[in-house]
């Protein structure tokens, strides 16, 4: 162990840092809790006791986590005082190991948004040009790792929120496959493709984050027993033969022509290293974007339904109870929450939910069977992570159905429920790996390949 | 009983309207194809009944109790306070 710095002036050291930046990172700073907790890692240090990989580990949660006796705002105006009774299971399990929790991150409100603007604490800065967004929705989680304000960050995913603002802030990434992580304690915004996810710098580090917080609990029964991955189980390539790719995604006018030329030169360097490369058929992004979105929408109709200010939240009185629920909610949600509540409702309408919500429901299962197919002939399949580099900050806030079509190359494999890593290589905003349900080890194993071959 | 509620009833939000850049994504899949139109083949979902957790109160902690308390938009002697309910 190397001990030129104590755990204390290590939290120390990123409290600062986090308290000094002017990429609205921070919602809520940990400072108290922090240095206690370092306090008490130092003394074990002190007394010779051993210690965990992840003990002493500052790193960063996405606002939308559980933390017992903090503020969990989900960026919004409505939970902007709602205090968390009790802790998320993936963040205690992070907690148990050690890790300090530093900061409650910003992100957009409900996880409602893919640049980190839609929140009440300012359009989170991109990483490398702060005239850029963040990312989003966990933009906030993103650029903390990238700053290095945070050795690594949870956010959470449910239609790329982990994967884009790594990709955009050149980090690494995980969605793991859905269910891997225990999604207790997670604010709900679409259950059926919510995940917990990791972001951090190396593999390794994702690597450790992700058996720390992986595992069957009793409290998601959609959380499933996993095996713990290994160092040496992912060091090699040898049952990596053959990777796919959407030939859709590369051939159309709307990937910037550099991502596209960056990503067919990956594709040639893959091929050199003796790995045979499918070009795949896949849907069209707009039925990608619709069905997600569509699905989403309800689920977030659905999920959001319980904040009305009755037990929790900001409340606005007025004549009786439809009218307190109306008003709350009318002034308390962002445009953009109320237009996914809306259209959430719309399609669970009668009339509208079987020409719109059953059959993306219908669609949904069409495109997990073609994944189920894919995985019969390739092993593996990348993917760029965005069509187009990072937006300037304003931009997407003007039209919301552009920043839903750059989801694109994200939502199908939270449709698929698949393990997806971004890697900050490939492309300006990177590249994703997705292999087949439940394979989150094989994902791992072929970034570190491609670490080493592009 | 035939009432028809509008989106900004169901939603609970004042004055909300279908937006455009939403109802685009609709019109999309209201024209996609599908090789199965019976969602209720959807088996991507579904849990296994045989792994309930136990159907059994869990009393929540002290501090757990007194954070929902002060979550309490209203309070009085330790009571939630609501609007009164009138009945339609």
């Amino acid at each position: 162990m190397n001990k030129d710095i104590t755990c204390t002036a290590l939290v120390q050291e990123k409290l600062n840092l986090l308290q000094q930046n002017t990429h609205n990172t921070v919602n809520t700073l940990l400072d108290t809790l922090a240095l206690d907790l370092a306090a008490k890692v130092d003394a074990k240090i002190a007394n010779g006791e051993t210690i965990g990989l992840l003990e002493g580990i500052p790193f960063g949660i996405k606002d939308v986590y559980m933390v017992q006796g903090t503020y969990t705002t989900a960026s919004s105006d409505l939970l902007k005082n709602y205090k968390s009774a009790y802790t998320a299971t993936a963040i205690q399990k992070l907690l148990d190991a050690g890790a300090i929790p530093l900061v409650k991150e910003n992100c957009d409100s409900f996880g409602h948004g893919s640049s980190s603007e839609n929140t009440i604490f300012g359009a989170v800065k991109n990483a490398i040009n702060p005239d850029l967004v963040g990312g989003g929705s966990s933009g906030g989680s993103a650029v903390n790792v990238a700053k290095d304000y945070t050795i690594f960050s949870i956010g959470g995913d449910t239609g790329g929120s982990v994967r884009q603002p790594a990709g955009y802030n050149n980090v690494y990434g995980l969605k793991p496959t859905y269910g891997r992580i225990s999604r207790y304690g997670l604010m709900a915004y679409a259950s059926s493709t919510d995940c917990v996810g990791p972001i951090a710098k190396s593999i390794e580090d994702i690597r450790i984050v992700l058996n720390v917080m992986s595992g069957k609990d009793i409290k998601d029964q959609t959380s499933y027993v996993s095996a713990e991955i290994t160092q040496e189980a992912i060091s090699t390539t040898d049952n990596i033969k053959t990777v796919g790719y959407f030939k859709n995604f590369i051939e159309t006018d709307a990937i910037d022509a550099k991502i596209k030329s960056d990503f067919l030169e990956t594709i040639e360097k893959i091929k050199a290293k003796g790995i045979q490369v499918k070009a795949l058929d896949f849907f069209e992004s707009e039925t990608l974007v619709s069905t997600y979105y569509t699905l989403a929408m309800a689920e977030t109709a659905s999920n959001l339904s319980r904040l009305d200010g009755t037990n929790y939240g900001n409340r606005i009185e007025s004549d009786n109870l439809k009218e307190t629920y109306a008003v709350t909610r009318s002034e308390n949600f962002s445009e953009e929450t109320k237009r996914r509540i809306v259209g959430g409702n719309q399609v669970l309408s009668q009339g509208f939910s079987d020409e719109i919500y059953l059959k993306g429901l219908a669609l949904r299962d069409n495109i997990a069977n073609n994944f189920e197919n894919d995985f019969q002939e390739v092993d593996i399949i990348i993917s760029p992570v965005t069509p187009s580099t990072p937006p300037k900050i304003g931009d997407s806030l003007k039209n919301p159905h552009a920043m839903y079509l750059s989801d694109a190359y994200t939502v199908g494999f939270s449709l698929g429920q698949l393990p997806t890593l971004t890697i900050p290589q490939g492309t300006t905003t990177g590249l994703q790996i997705t292999a087949a349900k439940h394979n989150d080890e094989l994902v791992l194993k072929f970034a570190n390949f491609l670490k080493d071959t592009i | 009983m035939s009432k028809i509620m509008t989106v900004d009833v169901l939603s609970s939000i004042k004055g909300a309207q279908p937006s455009e850049a939403v109802n685009k994504l609709f019109e999309v899949i209201k024209n996609a194809n599908t090789t199965n139109n019976n969602a209720f083949n959807n088996h991507n979902n579904a849990l296994s009944l045989n792994d309930l957790r136990d159907d059994v109160v869990i009393d929540s902690s002290d501090t757990e109790k007194q954070i929902i308390i002060e979550n309490f938009p209203k309070e009085k002697n330790g009571y939630l306070v609501v609007s009164k309910v009138i009945e339609e």
